[in-house]
């Protein structure tokens, strides 16, 4: 395990993060830095998600839900009532997090098929009281996002709070999947048999970690409503709910950068190449398709096998040469007895 | 009320051949498919085009659309679930069937059509309020379509063959049975049946793209509190879960449906998680 | 092993970036006048946004031939949202910074208009919106931001005004559906009636896919509706009232939103005399007079179109009618304002009326719904032939 010293790797990965602070400096179309921040903020539910799919194992279709809490709680309390968006950010989160915490507690007991249908169910039942809960959510025509105070509201602003956070949830996924519970994440997913019997806590793990990313989708969904500046029950479809879920596949499960790469390239693709817009939904199955058939791991993973293949293989020389002087010495020892 | 129980036993009939066509699935391939649903999109909408666009006759339309669906069926099998289930136990196959589903679905949109189009009339009958053959049509069809099932389970060959092989696969393989096959048919028959579950149906949900997903999710939910595998459970729930809906619908308006019908069954589920006549399996290991 | 993987992060970023970067160069040769066109062209509700497409895209070739604007030829930049609001958002920044359009078009439906409209009013581009919800002009808010087709408020008071005082109806079944659109309509027709001093007597929120409406108009029946007042555009949904209404032999009139006059809905009725006694909000410009013609205009654009669309015109008229005055609205207004400033076409729009195909607009300065109340009629639905309809018995 040579290769995890924490500082290898560590330049390119600071030159990549001064790249993103940098990023406004350097693009000046607004268009591209919505689009950085929508991915921004996208990731942000996708890196907690990414512990519960790509982690634990628990395909959750129904985060769009989550997001949806999310979203209209911000608009509703910062835009409404006038609360500080930053604090309502945060309650966003905390309101999300006890939001997972309800669902997970009956849905993650079921096993897989059950849960997967449990969230999409939860999906669906959200859209539909944020249509039917009018006095609240606004019905149909929705509500208004406010814009964060001050320089957050600009657009390089706002990108930069997203990037704030967005580090910051990285670097949480990342301390998690590190130690020891990311290892037990990773038993739990691959046999949760084999985990419980080594004394990993199956249910409290999943638990933890469902609420964890709804405390993220939470956080998502306030960042992702300013940023739209106006939310209807029609932006929470459940394809936004499987984009998510492919994202995390296509980049790989198991991952922290395949997600995140795969949530950025799912999102600009689209965007860039007409062609691809048209067929929409239709490509991500697609794209899903090919990813379980033909590398099942994720696309990350392939480029990571590509870029071990490339680099030159480290030959470690472990001359084998005899300690003739012990040996003797131990021989000697023999022949006296 | 009358109208109501019939249109929830219509509704749940369909929700109960969508759960009789994941049981031959699963007793084959313990997977439960994504494409579920869209069989029967298939099934209402090549129905349509084949009786409503080509004009052809029902004894042409009904086993052309039934057709249409046992080819899915085999290409689902194929494509989704040969490669991916013999990898361990990742529970990939809910991934393959997945994007499987999400294709067929955005394919079907983009050729014809995202508006509903009408499926056309059956059997020669005047409308006729709660007896029409909108409601009896699906309510026959899942009673035939179960016991057919149970004399094909108990007196052919075919069926005992998929009976050992929901038993235990790996002591049907041993005894030389061909696993891939009989797999590959169960997919071919469950294709026909929901293809021809969608083709019953028409009349009520029309031949509409996206009626596919909503399918998966009320066929499953109905499997899952009638029991995993049992078809007398597929029957009950989907009874339960159409005239449960159909009732909310009636008291509350359309627009906590969706919330009352599953939220209930959500709660049966946890209560008897293995379903009214489902069993337990105490197995993990 | 993910770790190492984690290296080459920032190259993949960058060149995303980079890519995104150069396919927005913008090519400013010529200078044609750029329109902007957020169309749905697939997904959910297409069938509008397809037929509008139809008169825009007929109309820039049209204007295109004669030589342009001001010289200048009128480049068109489709962008399909497929109602998607997150999408629609992307693209009209993308429209606005990468494309740097003249004049934006749409989004065509409510829903995702409604969280669009804000962010193109920021980027300050002319806007036409050509979504019915109230909500989407602000004179104030969106100063740039002129509505095409009419309000709501319009269709509702014009369908309204024919249940109640020509139909002499009281007892008013008011049906919507579960969507954002449905039940922010059907709200708003609820709060009119409510104006009228008629409370409904029977009001109800359906899910556009329920399979069976029998049991709602039984209903509506026996709380003593005396009219059937849909707030849908659910194709199916429509359908199936009418269907029920049909098998159960209840002869009430419904009156409604044009999409029950939609060719679709006769498509999936039972029988054809099932759409009789059907009446819906609808246009003037599409309405046959006395003598089964058309307004002029009209008819000039149906002979020009025609061989466009197959020879048959099998939708709604007055969408492609709106598509095609979408685009010369936009002709007209570079045309007097001498420029394509943004300043200048709001101002030129605010000041000068035009006379179109669907409508004859005018917008001030502090009403940017231009389309006039005197421009909606009521319409047979069961009249349908080419497009156009019949006016109702006895509406003006």
């Amino acid at each position: 395990m040579t290769a995890s010293s924490p500082w290898r790797g560590a330049l390119p990965r600071l030159a990549g993060g001064l790249a993103l602070i940098l990023l406004p400096l350097v693009v000046s179309n607004q268009y591209h830095l919505h689009l950085a921040s929508l991915i921004g903020a996208f990731w942000i539910l996708v890196a907690g998600l990414n512990l519960v799919v790509g982690y634990t194992g628990q395909l959750s279709v129904g985060h769009v839900g989550l997001l949806a809490i999310g979203s209209y709680t911000f608009a509703i309390l910062a835009g409404k009532h006038g609360w500080d968006p930053i604090l309502t950010t945060v309650v966003a989160g905390l309101v999300c997090g006890l939001c997972g915490f309800l669902v997970g507690l009956p849905s993650l007991r079921l096993p897989e098929f059950y849960f997967a249908m449990s969230t999409l169910a939860f999906g669906l039942i959200v859209t539909e009281l944020a249509v039917a809960r009018t006095e609240l959510t606004g019905g149909g025509v929705g509500l208004p996002a406010p814009f964060f105070p001050g320089p957050l509201g600009t657009p390089s602003g706002f990108y930069w709070l997203i990037l704030a956070a967005a580090g910051l949830v990285t670097w949480l996924t990342w301390n998690v999947t590190r130690f020891m519970w990311g290892r037990s994440l990773v038993a739990i997913r691959d046999s949760p048999v084999a985990a419980a019997s080594v004394g990993v806590p199956v249910f409290r793990a999943k638990l933890t970690v469902f609420v964890f990313s709804g405390v993220t989708a939470g956080v998502a969904g306030a960042l992702f409503s300013s940023l739209q500046s106006y939310i209807t029950p029609d932006t929470f479809h459940f394809e936004l709910s499987l984009f998510f879920f492919v994202s995390i596949i296509i980049g790989g499960r198991g991952s922290i950068l395949g997600p995140f790469v795969g949530t950025a390239v799912l999102t600009a693709l689209p965007e860039l190449v007409a062609p691809l817009a048209k067929l929409g939904t239709f490509f991500y199955g697609l794209l899903l398709l090919l990813v379980v058939l033909l590398v099942p791991e994720g696309v990350g993973r392939l480029v990571q096998r590509v870029i071990a293949a490339l680099r030159p293989p480290v030959v470690e020389h472990h001359a084998i040469r005899p300690d003739l002087d012990r040996l003797r010495a131990a021989l000697r020892a023999g022949a006296r007895r | 009320m009358l109208i109501v129980l019939v249109t929830g036993l219509a509704i749940g009939s369909l929700y109960a051949m969508m759960g009789l066509v994941y049981n031959v699935m699963y007793s084959t391939s313990k997977v439960l498919s994504m494409t579920t649903g869209h069989l029967a999109m298939l099934g209402a909408v090549f129905g349509a085009w084949f009786m409503g666009g080509l004009g052809w006759p029902i004894w042409l339309g009904l086993p052309a659309a039934a057709a249409v669906g046992a080819a899915f069926g085999l290409l689902t099998d194929v494509v989704a679930i040969r490669r991916v289930i013999t990898r361990s136990n990742e529970h990939l196959w809910l991934l393959s069937t997945l994007a499987v589903a999400t294709m067929v679905q955005q394919a079907v949109g983009l050729w014809w059509g995202t508006e509903p189009r009408p499926f056309p009339r059956l059997v020669p009958q005047d409308p006729a309020g709660a007896l029409d053959q909108k409601y009896w049509l699906p309510i026959v069809l899942v009673l035939l379509m179960a016991a057919g099932l149970g004399l094909f389970y108990r007196k052919t060959m075919f069926g005992k063959v998929f009976v050992a092989m929901s038993e235990d696969a790996f002591a049907a393989r041993a005894r030389g049975i061909a696993t891939n096959r009989v797999r590959a048919m169960s997919y071919v028959i469950s294709g026909a049946l929901g293809a021809v579950a969608g083709f019953a149906t028409g009349q009520l949900t029309y031949a509409f793209f996206a009626v596919g997903t909503l399918l998966t999710l009320n066929g499953f939910v109905a499997l899952a509190v009638g029991g995993l595998g049992s078809n007398m459970g597929a029957l009950v729930g989907g009874w339960a879960l159409g005239i449960i809906s159909m009732v909310a619908s009636h008291y509350f308006g359309g627009e906590y449906q969706q919330t009352i019908a599953i939220g209930l069954l959500m709660l049966a589920l946890l209560v008897r998680p293995q379903g009214i006549f489902g069993t337990r399996q105490v197995r993990a290991v | 092993m993910a770790k190492r993987f984690f290296g080459i992060s920032p190259l993949v970023c960058l060149t995303t970036l980079a890519a995104g970067l150069l396919a927005g160069a913008p090519a400013q040769a010529q200078q044609p006048i750029k329109i902007g066109w957020l169309s749905s062209l697939t997904g959910p509700l297409s069938s509008a946004a397809i037929a509008e497409n139809q008169g825009v895209q007929f109309a820039v070739e049209e204007i295109n031939k004669a030589g342009g604007v001001l010289g200048r030829k009128i480049e068109l930049i489709t962008r399909d949202t497929a109602s998607d609001p997150t999408k629609s958002v992307n693209f009209a920044q993308q429209l606005a910074f990468s494309e740097k359009v003249d004049f934006i078009i749409g989004p065509v439906n409510s829903g995702e208009a409604l969280p669009a409209i804000p962010v193109i009013a920021r980027a300050g581009i002319p806007n036409l919106i050509i979504g019915t919800l109230d909500e989407l002009t602000d004179a104030q808010k969106y100063p740039r931001a002129f509505r095409v087709i009419n309000t709501n408020t319009q269709w509702i008071t014009g369908a309204q005004g024919y249940a109640l005082d020509v139909l002499k109806r009281r007892k008013v079944a008011l049906f919507g559906d579960t969507t954002g659109y449905g039940t922010a309509t059907q709200r708003q027709a609820a709060s009119f009636l409510e104006k009228a001093g008629i409370k409904p007597a029977y009001q109800v929120l359906l899910d556009p896919n329920k399979a069976d409406l029998t049991d709602d108009m039984n209903k509506a029946k026996a709380a003593g509706a005396d009219v059937i007042m849909p707030w849908s555009a659910a194709t199916g949904l429509l359908a199936r009232i009418l269907n029920a209404r049909g098998d159960m032999k209840w002869d009430v009139p419904v009156v409604g939103h044009p999409a029950v006059m939609a060719l679709p809905i006769k498509k999936l009725l039972t029988k054809p005399e099932y759409w009789d006694n059907v009446y819906a909000a609808g246009y003037k410009s599409t309405t046959y007079d006395a003598s089964g013609k058309v307004p002029q205009r009209t008819q000039a654009l149906v002979d020009a179109i025609r061989p466009k669309l197959g020879g048959e015109i099998d939708f709604t008229f007055w969408w492609v009618a709106l598509g095609y005055d979408c685009v010369h609205v936009i002709a007209h207004a570079v045309k007097t304002g001498g420029s394509t400033d943004p300043a200048a076409l709001q101002k030129a729009l605010e000041t000068t009326p035009y006379a179109g195909v669907y409508g004859n607009y005018r917008w001030s300065a502090t009403n940017h719904n231009g389309f006039p109340d005197g421009d909606i009629v009521v319409n047979r639905a069961n009249s349908f032939k080419e497009g156009s309809f019949a006016i109702a018995p006895g509406a003006r």
